[in-house]
């Protein structure tokens, strides 16, 4: 997937860190027969996400939104709420940045995954400033229609454990490692 | 009926459908069952012309149909000691006396979680003699290890 | 724009609605906004065979299109210092380049809890230039007052 230039729309410092090719760790990512269920445990990201103002204005520039509290950083300064407050759906940047490449969770990277709706929460907007870690855990794993469906419950907390948002991601999956590795060789891997 | 195990079931199986024939004596009885003596129910001279419904008839408490629908899932699941965790329900139309409700459900969705945990979606339904629907629910059913 | 109150506003009134035209471009941009390099959303080459939708074209990010109806939301709870607390999503149609994404909303449902729980809920809609529904989503908004 290295053919796909994405340099030239790069404008913040995470975009330059962050790896853009999905299949390179793909035989690593947690199969959907394969999810843990049994620990209890609460799983943390890869890594945290410290949220700049050029996060959330490249997001809302990312789903066409041209919102000045979102994007222009004077207007929402001299507004009520004192600084830019993000695109609700913004929480999809931190999501893969902190779950990363090879930890757990990494299965919402899966060639051949399927979106098939989400459920957010949102309890305070993130700000500028905040370091945001996430906890999650395996939520529910079902099978409807011949589809393998997935979702893991990601709790997003800041740098003084205040809860901010809570997402159930959910993703309709190959169901083995094996149906993975048809999608990495570019072979379908699932009932459509 | 042999007993199912979590394993055994397939997402699409059928449950075994039950019919019940429902009159005003239906009504009264339930009324007295549940302590429900709301005169929707029990009152046919009320309801002709104060029709919550928009129709002069009584009709059957929406607890009694949801009552029908949830037989068919317990007496698929209790004989292999599977349990009912959650109930959700829906009302389309109103069950005037003379109403057949034949009620059926299918497994739709199989819940992989760990031994003793795993569960079943069951969605079921209420249809009337002319196979409009009267109401659906959803149970949640978990099988022992 | 004028200040929005909980008693002001109405159960069936429409928001402003908002239409994009997406292309391989808008996809990819959405990556590097997201981090979601997914390649059925930025790799035509590989789509065409491995087809995860069953068709050999990439399709818009779930997330984008729910962005795109959330937009809706915003535009008018942003600016009367509303809340949107949760949001509820369901995609229906993969959604090639060449799409014209519009969306709509409207309020379906008012909460009256207490002053600074009352909240309303939105229907929001995503429908291509065929008037086809993309996706859905369903957001509540609290009022501070």
């Amino acid at each position: 997937m290295n053919r796909i230039n994405f340099e030239r729309f790069f404008e913040t410092e995470k975009q330059k860190i962050f790896g853009t090719d999905f299949f390179a760790d793909a035989e690593d990512y947690e199969a959907w027969d394969e999810i843990d269920f049994e620990s209890q445990e609460d799983i943390p990201g890869e890594q945290t996400f410290e949220v700049k103002a050029e996060d959330l204005k490249y997001y809302a520039a990312g789903v066409l939104d041209d919102n000045p509290f979102m994007t222009d950083e004077e207007y929402a300064r001299n507004s009520p709420y004192g600084g830019l407050i993000p695109h609700p759906v913004f929480l999809t940047q931190i999501t893969f940045w902190c779950i990363g490449v090879k930890g757990r969770g990494n299965w919402i990277r899966t060639p051949g995954a399927r979106n098939p709706g989400q459920e957010v929460e949102i309890y305070e907007p993130f700000r500028v400033g905040e370091i945001i870690h996430i906890k999650m855990r395996p939520h529910d794993r079902w099978i409807k229609r011949k589809k393998y469906y997935l979702n893991y419950k990601i709790d997003f907390y800041n740098q003084d454990n205040v809860k901010k948002a809570c997402w159930i991601v959910e993703l309709v999956l190959p169901k083995s490692k094996e149906d993975i590795r048809k999608f990495i060789k570019g072979i379908r891997g699932v009932e459509v | 009926m042999e007993k199912l195990t979590f394993d055994s079931l397939q997402v699409g199986d059928a449950l075994p459908s039950i019919s019940h024939t429902v009159k005003q004596e239906t009504f009264w009885k339930y009324a007295v069952g549940s302590f429900d003596y709301n005169p929707v129910h029990c009152d046919p001279d009320w309801v002709s012309t104060a029709q919550p419904f928009g129709i002069p008839q009584t009709v059957a408490h929406g607890m009694m149909t949801w009552s029908f629908m949830v037989t068919v899932a317990t007496n698929w699941a209790y004989p292999s000691t599977a349990t009912i965790t959650k109930i959700t329900s829906k009302f389309l139309r109103p069950v005037p006396a003379g109403t057949t409700m034949t009620c059926s459900g299918i497994v739709s969705e199989k819940h992989v979680i760990r031994p003793g945990k795993h569960f079943v979606v069951v969605e079921l339904k209420a249809e009337n003699q002319d196979g409009d629907l009267l109401g659906v629910s959803q149970a949640e059913i978990v099988f022992p290890e | 724009m004028e200040k929005v109150t909980f008693d002001s506003v109405q159960v069936g009134q429409a928001l402003p609605s908002l239409s994009h035209t997406v292309s391989q471009e808008t996809f990819w941009k959405n990556a590097v906004a997201s981090f979601d390099y997914n390649p059925v959303h930025c790799d035509p080459e590989w789509v065409a065979t491995a087809q995860p939708f069953g068709i050999p074209q990439t399709v818009a990010h779930g997330m984008m299109t729910m962005s795109f109806m959330v937009s809706v939301a915003a535009n008018w709870a942003f600016p009367a210092m509303l809340k949107i607390t949760r949001m509820q999503s369901k995609f229906v149609r993969p959604v090639p380049a060449g799409t014209t994404v519009t969306c709509t909303g409207v309020i379906s449902e008012k909460h009256v809890i207490s002053p600074g729980k009352n909240f309303v809920v939105l229907e929001l809609k995503a429908e291509n230039q065929n008037n086809e529904i993309l996706g859905l989503c369903k957001t509540t908004v609290v009022f501070p007052d």
